[in-house]
């Protein structure tokens, strides 16, 4: 009896209602917090046409209101399970597989790491790099201008040197363009490393398209400021193109770690993904209270 | 001996859970998230404000039915139309059409809920708490120290009136203050009608497949997101000139007050579409289900819906004819407040060929939507005439707008309410609503309605302009006012009649079962009332009358879409 076998069972009351099996289902909770914050920014606004100090008791209702709210939803959202009758298919199809609820554990170790961040910011700070000394030998015919110009912004003296200067080697450029470099890079990479588990979906796009259009965006509108030098002579199509290569190297090394697009680490709940929520305290605190 | 022990015993066995039942209603009530308890919250709050507001349009007939008549003072009489205006368009309207989306739409699209539970909660409970708020001007109108006083500046508050020049106090920063909040309501709920429907259709159920009344609230929740945004707007400002000496309203300091009307009206005219399109939603699920015949042009109906809601958005300045809008202006907004007329036409004619050689059944919901199909035509056709902007440099501000408005306001939307009630009330209650009281309800109120809105029309046209405290007898508007306000009556009693067939029939009524009407929309699919849960196993369709398929399973619609 599918779906449709139980309407009519429902449309005869007494008719295979009883002697039914059953199944769990989760709604969310009933919470007050909702009437609060409601009454709260209402008593904010009587407050301007009655005394102040109804203000003030509204903004501590909506300010408690806010906190319990939040409390409801994160790290995962309160719920009452209710056992309701199925059908006999149903009933078996649910438990060939074994029903999962949010508080079955799973045996997924926390998404977010340090380690894979660091890595992924390295890998892909090095796939930057072979772009930016592939753009300087095309350009310039030199290995170093792509460096050199990326270190010009710590050496004043710089500024206005010829691109001549820049095309040759400087240790003090190297130097200055590795450190730079690699703290950006491992930054970056830390960055990732927390976003793509939380939004998995689309992870290459995300990965490899968005965010260094998003990120170059970025660069383009504060490199006046931090590097006058830089945004003048920097080609904007390799900018973007080498953000693209960190993108996706550091995209795939995250990958290799955490497993982002399988569709299992794509099922778990928002809170583990996110790192709020590791397992341990999973199966604890369910439903309201 | 005896009284000592009985009365302990008494004490004893006297259930003390009986408080406690009765407290755990209401805090079930406060702390629901579910969609089915926040759409009755809603529509019980706006039934209570729906008497509120009508003993205040009874006040306005007591004070008009005969010439230089002190019932009231002039100054209560400008509260009572200001009141009055603000809590049906407000909290009666827009709640009661918000409860029944609610409660309708997750059922009918075959879902366990709506898409954020508790912003539903938060967006009823803002609303009703900005209702309350402004009802407690008539006791802190003036601010909490002197005397309390009621918004007196009319629904649509024209600047400079609402200037604090014009209007000390704080009695207008009530109506600021209440409107603003069950705004903020408004976007809520509209916003989750929209996720609702765009992402917990259960399977099966396409976009093409859904039933009319989810997709009318659609475009209803669309329109709400671009409306209610300048009127906020426009409170704001309000706002800040009453609290902070901006002039944004203010003419003498180089401020507009036209401005104003236009902010007003364009929340104003699609606010009126808001309000109509769920009236049409319900028209549109009841009647065929009384024709027993499937809707026709379901596709037509959709595209003239969308049309509606696009149109609408550009006709608000013939509000404004007589402001003198010049000829460029004067033109575009007749011809685009015409055009309206052509998708409403096109809903009028499919439910004509609804009805047309259906087995029809006058149950008390179909009696409500066939009146509905003509006051609305009336309605229709006294709206063209006031599009045109010379006739309505004639009767703009006249009680013939007045009619106008009330036969689309009442005489559909009204109508439309109630039919949906006597429709739907045997799934919220698993009671069905006495149908020989529903008879009475029905004519009463029809002659009551007939009496004060079709003779309204007369002293409109007779010159009698709208928000007149009182009048002199050698107008000849004497006779007219008098069986308007006869009508009332019978529109008194009709809803007299109304309230009692809910208590009795809830208590007493006979049960309804899960399809009493023999419908063909998931809703009727599920228990009355239906459990927590809404199904306990998802549904699914294959046609946009999956208990028709069920029902005839030899003939399903699927085969023919
Ligand atoms: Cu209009």
């Amino acid at each position: 009896m599918d779906w449709e076998g139980k309407v009519n069972a429902v449309q005869e009351p007494g008719k295979g209602m009883h002697a039914e099996h059953t199944a769990s289902l989760h709604l969310p909770a009933p919470t007050v917090w909702p009437m609060v914050l409601g009454l709260g920014i209402t008593l904010i606004a009587a407050g301007l046409v009655t005394n102040e100090t109804i203000s003030v008791l509204g903004l501590v209702l909506s300010s408690m209101a806010a906190v319990g709210w939040f409390r409801n939803v994160l790290p995962r959202e309160k719920q009452e399970q209710i056992t309701v009758p199925v059908s006999a298919e149903a009933a078996a199809q649910a438990s060939a597989q074994p029903f999962r609820s949010p508080h079955t554990p799973v045996l997924v170790r926390p998404a977010y790491s340090f380690v894979s961040g660091i890595e992924a910011g390295l890998a892909g700070g090095a796939a930057m790099a072979i772009i930016a000394i592939v753009f300087s030998w095309i350009k310039f015919h030199s290995l170093w201008y792509g460096i050199n110009l990326l270190a010009a912004g710590s050496f004043i003296g710089w500024t206005d040197a010829p691109d001549s200067f820049l095309s040759q080697f400087h240790p003090q450029g190297l130097l200055a363009a590795l450190a730079i470099h690699a703290l950006v890079s491992v930054l970056v990479g830390l960055l990732y490393g927390a976003m793509l588990p939380i939004f998995p979906r689309k992870s290459l796009l995300t990965a490899g398209l968005i965010a260094p259009l998003l990120w170059s965006a970025l660069a383009c509108s504060m490199m006046k400021v931090v590097s006058p030098i830089l945004s003048e002579r920097m080609n904007w199509w390799w900018f973007v193109l080498s953000q693209v290569a960190y993108g996706l190297v550091a995209g795939a090394v995250i990958n290799l770690r955490v497993k982002v697009r399988s569709a299992e680490f794509q099922a778990l709940p928002f809170a583990t993904r996110a790192g709020l929520h590791t397992d341990a305290k999973i199966g604890k605190d369910e439903g309201r209270r | 001996m005896m009284p000592p022990q009985t009365a302990g015993a008494m004490t004893f066995d006297s259930p003390p859970s009986h408080p406690k039942l009765w407290l755990d209603a209401v805090n079930e009530w406060f702390t629901t998230v579910d969609h089915k308890r926040i759409g009755m919250l809603y529509i019980g709050y706006a039934l209570v404000f729906l008497l509120i507001a009508g003993l205040e349009a009874a006040v306005m007939r007591i004070q008009l039915a005969v010439p230089n008549n002190h019932f009231v003072s002039p100054q209560v009489f400008n509260r009572m139309f200001t009141m009055h205006g603000t809590t049906m368009v407000f909290f009666v309207g827009m709640p009661i059409l918000f409860g029944f989306g609610n409660y309708l739409i997750p059922l009918m699209i075959g879902a366990r809920d709506m898409a954020f539970p508790r912003l539903n909660a938060f967006s009823f409970w803002i609303s009703a708490f900005g209702g309350l708020l402004l009802y407690f001007s008539f006791i802190g109108g003036d601010g909490l120290y002197g005397a309390g006083t009621a918004p007196d500046v009319g629904w649509f508050a024209y600047a400079p009136l609402t200037a604090k020049l014009f209007s000390p106090g704080h009695s207008t920063d009530y109506w600021i203050l209440g409107v603003f909040l069950s705004g903020i309501g408004s976007v809520g709920t509209a916003l989750n009608i929209v996720t609702t429907i765009v992402c917990m259709r259960c399977k099966g159920m396409t976009m093409a497949r859904m039933p009319l009344l989810p997709w009318l609230y659609l475009v209803t929740s669309a329109m709400v997101f671009i409306a209610i945004g300048p009127l906020t707007a426009a409170q704001m400002m309000l706002g800040f000139d009453r609290f902070l000496g901006a002039h944004f309203f203010d003419v003498q300091a180089g401020g507009s007050a036209v401005l104003w009307m236009h902010f007003f009206w364009i929340f104003g005219h699609p606010e009126v579409y808001i309000l109509v399109l769920p009236a049409f939603a319900f028209a549109n699920e009841i009647i065929p289900v009384f024709s027993r015949k499937p809707i026709f042009g379901y596709s037509a109906m959709v595209g003239a819906t969308v049309l509606i809601g696009f149109i609408s958005l550009g006709v608000w300045a013939h509000h404004m004819f007589t402001v003198g809008l010049g000829p460029a202006g004067n033109t575009f907004f007749t011809l685009a407040t015409m055009i309206i007329s052509v998708p409403t036409g096109i809903k009028i004619f499919n439910w004509l060929a609804t009805l047309w050689g259906g087995k029809i059944r006058f149950a008390t919901p179909m009696i409500f939507s066939i009146a509905f199909l003509f006051q609305f035509l009336i309605a229709g056709l006294t709206g063209i005439m006031l599009s045109a902007a010379p006739f309505d440099w004639q009767l703009g501000n006249s009680y013939f707008v007045v009619a106008h408005f009330h036969f689309v306001l009442v005489g559909a939307i009204l109508y439309m309410i109630f039919a949906a009630f006597y429709y739907w009330f045997p799934k919220m209650s698993g009671k069905m609503l006495s149908e020989t009281l529903g008879k009475w309800h029905f004519w009463l109120f029809t002659i009551g309605f007939h009496l004060t809105f079709d003779f309204m029309h007369i002293p409109g046209l007779m010159g009698m302009p709208r928000r007149i405290y009182t009048y002199e007898a050698d107008r000849g508007w004497a006779v007219w006012n008098m069986i308007e306000s006869i009508g009332m009556i019978f529109q008194a009693a009709a809803i007299l009649i109304f309230v009692w067939n809910v208590v009795r029939s809830y208590r007493h009524g006979e049960e309804a079962g899960p399809d009493p009407w023999d419908a063909w929309t998931l809703e009727w699919s599920t228990a009355s009332p239906p459990p927590h849960y809404n199904f306990a196993e998802e549904p699914v369709v294959h046609s946009r009358r999956p208990l028709w398929d069920l029902k005839h399973p030899q003939a399903p619609d699927s085969d023919y879409e």
